[in-house]
């Protein structure tokens, strides 16, 4: 309807609108209402946004110390005998020397709760480890942290602890760990790179699903060249309708479908995002088809052209650039989707990154947010310029 | 000879575009049609080639009834027959020689065609049409990055291809200025004079239409007005065609 059309449909039947006095309470009695239900339905509760930041400022905190790279360790241990009660056993001080690192207790028995001083000597300066606690049965327990000074001693008291009393010997051990040579790539840094290749390869099979299968059916999507005869419109409309039936559906509900149909993995996730793919691809290039412009058609069918021949002079040209654009688009599109996929089993990093979050595994977690964070920016670059060029 | 015989155009929804049309045009003619927009100019020329059907009546090429032909040989009579349009239909992304080489897409093997593959005669001769109108040097642009009037010559190349008999001008030089206007009729012309194909040209200017037809037809709500030489048509008959409030407009 053009502009004037509308202009002058409004004039007979003007009514109040909006603004008349009784719509407008009643208007806003309605909204109240409905926004009071939403409140309480959603169950919004702001106080949470504050109790609940410890959490997310930890979780913010290990995201931003992603666990990129790492060095090879080297490490140095000591022993020292201990007995819980006081007993036959009689414990030894372990042996001292000149070079190598040993630890001396202030004494080689007593109850649980007792103090006990911890020294070390000839240990490597300047570095920091930790003190366990080995019963005879059951499992060591960590009771401090330790770091020693630049002469590579140490000294600590610390409380024995609550162990069941026996006759073997319990034994406290003491473990230094430092990084050696140059920073590597970490594994986690190596399972999200591979995990990202087969993200992108992942978006580029789909998308290469949605092209081959959109471009021959955006024709029959296309109502200028369907709308001749009763039949072909049919198709048109069932076509249509199809395309978006499918778009409709969000491809992390296709992921799950095929997830199931194929088991979970990255051919779950082609399928879900090659299946919107033809959709949404469908759609944009049968609109582009659609727009098309009839006169260099009426021109070469002038010249005495048959039909493949007109589709390839005067349709083609018209429709590949932008139909390139499209799917460099959509493989954008794609690459961004595809990284999430995995939450609901379709494959790729997305697969990882859920079980790391679940896992409580933010380090991580992080790595692969950082990953998708470059992979997705770098793309939605490309893909403007590209599109920029072609177009 | 080109016979037109009780032609009706009733479109979709009802628009009655020509209304029992019969007229003759002898080879060689260089008829312009005139009338105002939407007197059925358009619907007349593109009834010949059918790119549109016609309702009712006949058309007769060369002996020959265009109207009743399908396929293979309805393509058979459009390769003969050049056509020229008014936002030239120039295929915009391209190349110039492109599109004056699709001028011969009647002629050749069309699935070797349709891998944009013509034979070396072809490319040769558009190559020398290009040259004809005058922008060879254009040959390998863009046809979108042409200028109106070089757009033109390239359709005027693109029919030239065809070897036409007759050609089918639709309002060639409404989108141009005045001096344009002129260098694309005079190439028109120049084919009608030298090599004697029949010219149907539509045009909006009386003052073109003079300068250029050797007879002149109008059109008025679908119907013929006049018919006759360009002599013919004086002030009175001026306004029969284009109406009571019509001025006339020169172009030189």
């Amino acid at each position: 309807m053009s502009a004037e059309e509308e202009r002058r449909q409004e004039i007979p039947g003007r009514r109040g609108g909006l603004l008349s006095s009784r719509r407008l309470i009643l208007g806003i009695v309605v909204a109240v209402l409905v926004y009071a239900f939403a409140w309480q339905i959603t169950e919004i509760d702001l106080e949470k946004l504050v109790t609940g930041a410890p959490d997310m400022v930890h979780i913010v905190k290990q995201l931003l110390q992603p666990d990129l790279l790492t060095r090879e360790e080297e490490y140095q241990l000591a022993y020292g005998d201990f007995q819980v009660p006081c007993g036959p056993a009689a414990p030894q001080q372990p042996a001292a020397s000149e070079t190598e690192p040993y630890m001396v207790l202030s004494h080689l028995c007593g109850e649980p709760g007792e103090p006990l001083g911890v020294e070390g000597f000839n240990f490597r300066p300047n570095t920091k480890g930790i003190l366990r606690w080995v019963p005879p049965t059951g499992t060591k327990r960590s009771l401090q942290r330790v770091g020693t000074d630049s002469e590579g001693h140490f000294a600590v008291g610390i409380a024995v602890p609550d162990v069941p009393a026996s006759e073997e010997l319990q034994e406290i051990e003491i473990e230094l760990k430092w990084d050696v040579g140059l920073p590597y790539p970490s594994e986690t840094t190596r399972i999200v790179l591979s995990k990202m290749v087969q993200t992108i390869m992942l978006a580029l099979m789909a998308t290469t699903v949605g092209v081959f299968v959109a471009v021959p059916l955006s024709f029959l999507a296309a109502r200028n060249l369907m709308s001749k005869y009763r039949g072909t419109m049919i198709i048109y409309f069932l076509v249509r309708g199809v395309f978006n039936i499918v778009r409709s559906i969000e491809p992390y509900i296709w992921a799950i479908i095929f997830a199931v149909w194929v088991g979970i993995g990255p051919f779950a996730g082609v399928l879900a995002l090659g299946m919107h793919s033809i959709a949404a691809l469908g759609k944009l290039y049968s609109e582009q088809v659609e727009s098309i412009d009839p006169g260099p058609i009426e021109a070469i069918q002038a010249t005495g052209a048959n039909a493949l021949q007109t589709i390839m002079y005067a349709v083609v040209p018209q429709i590949v650039p932008p139909y390139i654009a499209f799917t460099i688009y959509r493989w954008d599109i794609n690459v961004r989707m595809s990284t999430v996929i995995g939450f609901v089993g379709g494959g790729g990093i997305g697969f990882i990154l859920i079980q790391w979050v679940n896992l409580l595994r933010y380090k991580q977690a992080g790595v692969a947010v950082w990953a998708i964070v470059i992979v997705v920016w770098t793309m939605d670059y490309v893909s403007s310029v590209v599109r920029e060029k072609v177009v | 000879m080109l016979e037109i015989q009780n032609l009706t155009k009733i479109y979709e929804g009802g628009t009655v575009a020509l209304r029992n049309v019969s007229m003759k045009v002898e080879d060689g003619e260089f008829l312009v049609i005139i009338g105002l927009s939407g007197s059925g100019k358009s619907t007349l020329l593109r009834c010949i080639n059918r790119l549109i059907e016609p309702t009712e009546g006949r058309i007769i090429w060369d002996g020959v009834d265009v109207t009743h032909l399908s396929g293979e040989e309805l393509r058979k009579v459009r390769r003969h027959i050049g056509m020229i349009f008014q936002q030239f239909n120039l295929v915009k992304r391209s190349s110039v020689l492109t599109n004056v080489l699709s001028g011969r897409l009647g002629y050749v093997n069309p699935w070797r065609s349709a891998l944009g593959r013509f034979p070396k005669k072809d490319v040769d001769r558009a190559l020398g049409a290009l040259k004809q109108v005058g922008i060879l040097d254009q040959a390998y642009k863009r046809s979108d990055e042409l200028s109106g009037g070089q757009q033109q010559r390239v359709g005027i190349a693109r029919a030239l291809m065809q070897d036409p008999t007759l050609i089918l001008a639709d309002e060639p030089v409404a989108s141009l200025d005045p001096a344009t206007s002129h260098s694309i009729l005079r190439y028109v012309e120049e084919l009608n004079r030298d090599k004697g194909v029949t010219v149907l040209c539509s045009l909006h200017f009386l003052s073109l239409a003079r300068a250029y037809a050797t007879r002149i037809m109008a059109l008025k709500d679908g119907e013929v007005v006049f018919e006759g030489s360009p002599a013919e048509i004086d002030d009175a008959r001026f306004k029969e065609i284009y109406g009571e409030d019509a001025i006339q407009v020169e172009i030189r």
